[in-house]
């Protein structure tokens, strides 16, 4: 096996970058430390965290059923804040899901090779923050039942067709076309792997389940070229989602004509929030997913560090966004814009949440610009839970403080949440867990055949071996 | 069905169904048998009322239409305004009546849907009324569908009958006749019925030492007091602001609570119309300590104490003698002189302009003094009426219906009767003394002691649970009886439904006293037969029909100045001193009997917008001064009364040392609704100041109490909201609103206009005339089945007033004036919500209007997100059929629900859907009304709507006529006319909404050597 150079050699030489596979693994050792993990026992600490998130869970369910039961006032919305911890709470998961597809697709198509070891998590975690948006525009509309199909355009004797013009109806197409792309785009980069852990399966239930999905893949010659179309074609169908979807989750707000939410800048500014804020949440569950299970060879101290700076650049586009809200609220000369920004966001009843969202994106994110900082594991663990605590933040102050007073100041007031907005809120992270450790347990969380290319090994280059990038993947199900 | 038009004076012996069939029930036999057959009562509803055996009994009655044991009312009673031959399900009918209504009483329209009351109208022929009705007035049809109604009479707190309840009154009354009556006592409300009067006099003819009182909480001795100080005689002032141009309102709300509130209102905005640059407006002037809403709509408000009030009043008399020749007697002059305005050295200028302004006054001046004003005050008040040339043109005097007294002294005297053990037999005739009377009286002690003691009323209450016999009490749209109002127009209260529970009118009870048996209607046919010239049938039917007798009205009677005592009183009147308390009905419960009435608690006070609630004003200056802050707690103590803890409700425009109580909250026995709503106050009124108490001690007390209020923000923040300007901004430039506010141009588009080609409707509301009384809140809730959300709803922002008023100062200080705006839909031609709704519920109609499909909303909100008015209202739970709705909010997850009466759903109007959960909704215009009458003319044959057939249910019921709603494409229309007025101006215009509903600018007349001051 080839040495790697440590960090310390590294920063030596600078001309040299960090390997993205540590710990001199060959082939066989890649599938063996990540099929290994869904083929061990069940471990004990994974199953105490899948208790505890199907207790979360539970929850979860108590406060649809509540909420189903006796209505929306279960949560504190009112007039005139009609959307606050609900919309939030959607917006909060949509953008977590944009880095699983940014991972996925964007950075395949610009041949960024580190991404391998950590896209098929962002990915599944794409999918999983999805289901958990959904479950907000779902049932925070007063009657979910009707909601559910009444906002598809299904053909229907009476002739009446969805509000074209709505942008929730843009939503509902935006994050379903989404849902779906993320969902063919992960099971296509799942198939070879699905028929490695086939292969490897030494029980008929296993080989049963698993070879359905793997669709019979033998990884011939003629598989993988059909693979490598259909992925490389899934990358760019997914590329614009990256942008559409959030683009139009945020014509929610910049369409309307409330002051605060009636904003051109919306469409990048959310983009780069939820970048900002997907790329944190992949780093809080990808440290923890990388010590639990000892992938740290896998998902190297580069990664990480990759991650950090975009969310840094991401971090500060956020923060340029938030400055040109107030520059765009004094120069336009509109009394009721900077109202909102001046006054409700920076020293209104809801200002402290202002400030919590500054605080959290813009200032904590800069210390990323300190190389220490930027490796520190304790450090960037703990800057990407502020983040999304920021970036919640974010959405409930553009939600709740425009909301909150707008143009007749009789019917300003001022919203508290209830009990069930917390537990719903909190319950989807039950939803989400829930999911992810399902994932984690049953489904090669690092794409085997992809790590197994940008191995030292596969590179035909490389000193001392001869095999190339298909034999490593040929070598994959070995 | 075609209906034939009903004549007055067609041949009545013609064959008739109904008729003929009651003169065959006159036969003994017949009516015998049709007893034993349906024994009377055998049709009341027995609590709780179920759907189905209305319905039964809807059905049977239908059958048997005009015999007995129906639930229609027995005797026949006349439809108002159409004349069906019979029923037309699905068609209301309108009958006219009458309620007696704080020393007057207001004639009224009501509309009944299938022999069910549902919404309660003025009635334009009478003369109290001008077709409004109050908030109250137009509340108490809920009153009538109250689950916690009593239901039978009890005797000792155990369930009886009327049966037994009627036999032991007669066996009362025959042994009291052995003793010439004596011991017998009755107490009654400061009623108006000639009926019960007459049974009264019957009684007190039979039984001579029987004794009648009168008691009303809020009452005008001291205006009869002062009448009879000047004028020698006691006198009811009627006033007629319509021919005023300069008005003096001394601590008086005469817009809403005191003399004649509607008609005052309506006159009042007579003068403050405005068409064009020249035209004049009236100017009113307030001197009050309160800020009520007569305050409010004055053009100068004086920020005093009301116990200083009487001193501003005597200086502005001496002002008025001395500098402009005014002519007093000597002696009052003298008198005054005691008031140079030494206490009113900075108030002086004040002083001098409204007197200038008074005696220059170009057509007629009238001073006005506030019912808690002593006597005095109204006697010197009335002498300046009198030397101006008022009396007669602004205001006049009448008899009073009754003379005796109605206020404190008058229960003081009944209770030393009591306790004198002179009164062995008390029946009191409604109202609830034990809970109303004055802290000092003891009355409710007393009572106890009182052998046998009756009480007449329509819910379990206070006085209750003290009398040997509770009877339950007729709905006054469920009896047969009468009423005067403050002018002497007499008019019949006539059934708009058999009573539901078996209840009994005041003059039926008095009746069983003396073994008279009569009915109320026979009982009222004979008041109005010897001599009245209602014997004739026909004639009674005009009566019944028109809602008013004509002819009943009083004659002015001609005063003379005859005041010996009055220079005594004047000396003698109240130092004003340390801090005051005031006292006030109540805005939601009056003066206690509304507490159990939905509509009413969650209607906001008019200035601080507070419901389910009533709470200690005081200055913001008085709060700091106290430590206090809103929601604090108050610890008021009066020299005469007791003790009492009330919330704080820091009031802008209150004055300082100065605490505004409102009585009726409170309450301790009460209905499901008024549980736990507000303070009780009445301990802290004594009989010696009832009104006004002054030295009272008060002190911040440890602990908080939450408000509820509909508007939490009180500034317009410097934004364009309410335009206003003075009468010469206005005659400079007429159009100032448009200049303010202006239209984006319509070039904003290329795409054309829609081409309105039937019509198009509109709404023009203007706010020279709006006076903030909340009529059209009520009108819109009860027409509309608008839910309640309770007081936590309240707290939580999420109440569902399709209408709304809101209420703006100019700042947050002392003493800032105020405006009114009342909101409804604006029905936007470029409307923010429609676009917005992802399914498609909200559209535009080919007539303007904003559409809501309830049945087809989700309810995402985001067009109440959307709404710059913020006019939608979202049903977060589901208010309308949940009754635990108006409770509940406090906890998380209460699956309990209490189903909505079905009595309760009796008053719902057929002609609206009852929103369910989840589902937004707004102001439609009252779209079930257009549709009616484009159906009635469509089906009559009559080509197009006349413009004024269609009435909003907010317009309908405006005191003001602010209100004015019609087909935009008619350019003749009266809301035509009005929107091409250069006032004429859109709420948030800059937004190119163009909504419907648009305003005209306020325009204030100041006195121009006031406004420096």
């Amino acid at each position: 096996m080839t040495t790697t150079l440590s960090p310390q050699e590294l920063e030596n030489d600078p001309s040299k970058r960090m390997p993205l596979v540590l710990g001199g693994k060959d082939f066989h050792g890649v599938t063996e430390a990540v099929a290994g993990i869904v083929e061990r026992k069940m471990p004990v600490p994974w199953a105490l965290g899948f208790l505890l998130a199907l207790s979360v869970l539970g929850i979860f369910g108590a406060s649809l059923g509540d909420l189903i039961g006796i209505g929306i006032g279960e949560w504190g919305n009112n007039q005139p804040v009609g959307w606050a911890w609900d919309i939030t709470g959607f917006v909060f998961w949509i953008g977590i899901g944009h880095a699983g597809t940014l991972i996925s697709a964007i950075l395949f198509l610009f041949r960024q090779k580190w991404r391998t070891s950590i896209n098929r998590a962002a990915e599944a975690m794409t999918i999983f923050a999805v289901l958990a948006a959904l479950q907000f525009p779902l049932f925070h509309t007063g009657r979910p039942w009707f909601a559910a199909y009444w906002l598809l355009p299904i053909p229907n004797q009476m002739n009446i067709w969805p509000n074209f013009r709505s942008p929730l109806l843009w939503d509902v197409f935006a994050v379903s076309t989404y849902g779906t792309v993320s969902i063919l785009f992960w099971f296509v980069g799942l198939v070879p792997d699905l028929a490695t852990l086939r292969d490897r399966s030494k029980t008929r239930l296993g080989q049963i389940i698993y070879g359905i999905f793997a669709l019979g893949w033998r990884g011939s010659h003629r598989h993988w070229v059909n693979y490598e179309r259909a992925y490389l074609m899934l990358a760019g169908l997914s590329t614009p989602l990256v942008l559409s979807v959030h683009t139009i989750v945020s014509f929610d707000f910049a369409v309307s004509i409330l002051p605060g939410w009636h904003t051109t800048i919306f469409p990048p500014y959310f983009v780069a929030g939820a970048i900002f804020s997907g790329f944190a949440m992949v780093m809080t569950l990808m440290i923890v997913a990388r010590k639990a299970y000892g992938l740290e060879h896998l998902l190297t101290m580069r990664h990480l560090e990759n991650m950090n700076k975009i969310i840094l650049a991401t971090g500060t586009l956020v923060g340029y966004a938030y400055g040109m809200e107030f520059f765009i609220a004094w120069y336009s000369g509109n009394d009721y814009e900077s109202y909102v920004f001046f006054v409700s966001r920076a020293t209104g009843p809801y200002a402290w949440a202002y400030w919590t969202m500054i605080s959290c994106n813009v200032l904590f994110p800069q210390l990323f610009w300190f190389k220490k900082l930027r490796t520190s594991i304790p450090v960037m663990f703990v800057i990407s839970i502020i983040v999304n605590i920021g970036m919640w933040f974010e959405r409930f102050v553009i939600i709740a403080t425009s909301l909150h007073r707008d143009f007749l100041p009789s019917s300003w007031g001022y919203m508290t949440p209830r009990l069930i907005d917390i537990t719903f809120f909190l319950g989807t992270f039950g939803l989400f867990f829930t999911l992810f450790m399902l994932f984690v347990r049953f489904l090669p969380m690092i794409a085997i055949g992809e790590v197994k290319a940008v191995l030292p090994a596969a590179d035909p280059h490389n000193h001392g071996h001869d095999s190339s990038g298909q034999g490593g993947k040929h070598h994959a199900h070995a | 069905m075609k209906r034939a038009p009903y004549t007055f004076g067609t041949d009545q012996t013609g064959k008739q169904y109904w008729r003929s069939l009651d003169e065959l029930a006159e036969t003994p036999e017949f009516k015998a048998a049709v007893e034993r057959e349906f024994p009377d009562g055998a049709a009341e509803l027995i609590d709780p009322v179920s759907r189905r055996s209305f319905l039964n009994l809807m059905g049977s009655s239908a059958a048997l239409a005009g015999l007995a044991a129906c639930r229609r009312p027995e005797e026949k009673i006349l439809p108002y305004a159409h004349q069906p031959e019979s029923m037309i399900p699905g068609n209301p009918d309108h009958y006219a009546t009458v309620v007696p209504f704080l020393g007057t009483a207001v004639g009224l329209i009501v509309e009944s849907h299938a022999g069910r009351p549902t919404k309660i109208e003025g009635n334009p022929l009478h003369p109290e009324s001008l077709g409004a009705a109050n908030i109250y007035i137009q509340a108490s049809v809920l009153d009538m569908y109250d689950v916690d109604r009593s239901t039978s009479p009890q005797e000792a707190g155990k369930p009886s009958t009327w049966a037994k309840a009627l036999e032991t009154l007669t066996a009362r009354g025959a042994a009291l006749k052995g003793k010439q009556g004596a011991g017998l006592a009755i107490l009654t409300e400061a009623h108006r019925s000639p009926t019960l009067q007459k049974a009264l006099n019957d009684l007190t003819a039979q039984l001579p030492g029987a004794k009648v009182y009168r008691y009303e909480p809020h009452h005008r001795d001291s205006v009869r007091e002062g009448a009879r100080l000047a004028f020698g005689k006691v006198l009811d002032p009627v006033l007629a602001l319509d021919k005023a141009s300069v008005v003096v309102s001394l601590d008086s709300d005469f817009l809403q609570t005191e003399y004649s509130p509607l008609k005052n209102a309506r006159g009042f905005a007579a003068r403050r119309k405005l068409a064009k640059p020249g035209d004049t407006l009236s100017r009113l002037y307030s001197a009050e300590s309160r800020y009520s809403i007569t305050g409010a709509n004055a053009d100068h408000r004086l920020r005093i104490k009301s116990s200083e009030v009487g001193a501003f009043a005597f200086a502005l008399a001496r002002q008025l003698a001395t500098a402009h020749g005014v002519a007093l007697p000597a002696d009052v002059v003298s008198a005054l002189d005691g008031f140079k305005g030494t206490q009113f050295e900075t108030k002086k200028k004040w002083v001098a302009a409204v007197a200038k302004d008074l005696a220059n006054a170009e057509d007629g001046a009238l001073l006005v003094a506030g019912w808690n004003q002593p006597a005095s005050v109204h006697a010197v008040v009335n002498l300046i009426n009198q030397a101006l040339g008022a009396v007669g043109t602004t205001v006049s005097f009448v008899k009073p219906f009754d003379e005796s007294a109605e206020g404190p002294a008058s229960l003081a005297a009944l209770t030393e009767s009591i306790t004198k053990k002179e009164v062995d037999t008390l029946v009191i005739l409604g109202g609830n003394p034990v809970f109303s009377a004055p802290a000092d009286v003891g009355f409710a002690a007393a009572l106890q002691s009182v052998p046998f003691s009756a009480h007449l009323s329509l819910f379990h209450d206070e006085t209750c649970s003290k009398v040997t016999w509770h009877l339950n009490r007729t709905h006054f749209l469920e009896e047969w009886s009468d009423a005067r109002s403050e002018d002497g127009t007499a008019a019949i209260v006539q059934p708009l439904i058999a009573p539901l529970f078996a209840g009994r009118t005041d003059a039926e009870v008095v009746r069983a006293l003396l073994g008279d048996t009569r009915k109320a209607y026979e009982l009222v046919r004979a008041t109005w037969a010897e001599g009245q010239g209602l014997a004739a049938e026909n004639v009674w039917r005009k009566a019944l029909h028109q809602g008013v007798i004509a002819g009943t009205t009083s004659v002015a009677e001609v005063v003379a100045v005859a005041a010996p005592d009055l220079a005594k009183a004047i000396s003698g009147l109240p130092k004003s001193d340390g801090f005051e308390v005031t006292f006030a009905p109540d805005s939601h419960a009056l003066d206690g009997r509304f507490a159990n009435n939905g509509w009413l608690q969650e209607m906001p006070d008019p200035m601080s917008k507070i419901t389910w609630d009533n709470a200690a004003q005081i200055s913001p200056s008085t709060a700091t001064k106290l430590g206090v802050r809103d929601g604090d707690l108050l610890s008021i103590k009066t020299q005469k009364g007791g003790t009492v803890k009330v919330a704080v409700a820091v009031q802008p425009g209150q004055a300082d040392e100065s605490v505004a109580l409102t009585f009726g909250q409170g309450r301790s026995v009460v209905g499901r609704v008024g549980v736990g709503v507000g303070f009780d106050t009445y301990p802290l009124r004594s009989s010696a100041e009832h009104g006004i108490a002054t030295g009272a001690q008060v002190q911040k007390v440890e602990g908080r109490h939450q408000l509820a209020r509909t508007q939490e923000h009180h500034v317009m923040e410097g934004r364009p909201i309410v335009l206003e300007t003075d009468l010469k901004g206005f005659t400079a430039q007429p159009d100032f609103a448009q200049k303010r506010a202006p239209n984006p141009p319509a070039s904003l588009t290329v795409l054309p206009d829609w081409k309105y080609e039937g019509h198009k409707w509109g709404m023009v509301i203007d706010l020279n005339s709006c006076i903030g009384c909340n009529a059209c809140m009520v009108a819109c809730q009860s027409e509309n089945n608008i839910p309640l959300v309770g007081r936590e709803g309240v707290i939580r922002s999420r109440e569902m007033h399709w209408i709304r008023v809101d209420r703006y100062y100019a700042d947050m200080a002392d003493d800032p004036a105020t405006v009114f705006q009342p909101l409804p839909c604006m029905q936007c031609e470029n409307a923010p919500c429609e676009t917005v709704c992802p399914v498609a519920a909200t559209t535009h109609s080919p007539e303007g209007l904003n559409d809501m499909a309830y049945n087809r909303c989700v309810g995402t909100r985001y067009c109440a997100n959307n709404c710059p008015y913020k006019v939608r209202r979202f049903n977060y739970f589901n208010y309308a059929k949940d009754f635990s709705a108006i409770k509940k909010g406090a906890q998380i997850g209460t699956f309990f629900k209490e189903d909505l009466p079905e009595i309760r759903k009796m008053q719902f109007n057929p002609d609206v859907t009852v929103r369910s959960r989840g589902v937004m909704e707004k102001c439609t215009y009252c779209t079930q009304r257009i549709t009616e009458v484009k159906l009635a003319n469509k089906r009559d044959g009559k080509p197009g709507i006349k413009d004024g057939e269609i009435r909003t249910a907010c317009q309908q019921t405006c005191p003001t006529e602010a209100i004015h709603f019609g087909d935009l494409n008619d350019p003749k229309s009266d809301v035509s006319i009005h929107a091409q007025q250069p006032r004429d101006y859109s709420l948030l215009a800059e937004l190119n909404t163009r909504p419907r509903t648009t305003y005209l600018a306020k325009v204030r007349n100041p006195n121009a050597e006031l406004e420096t001051a």
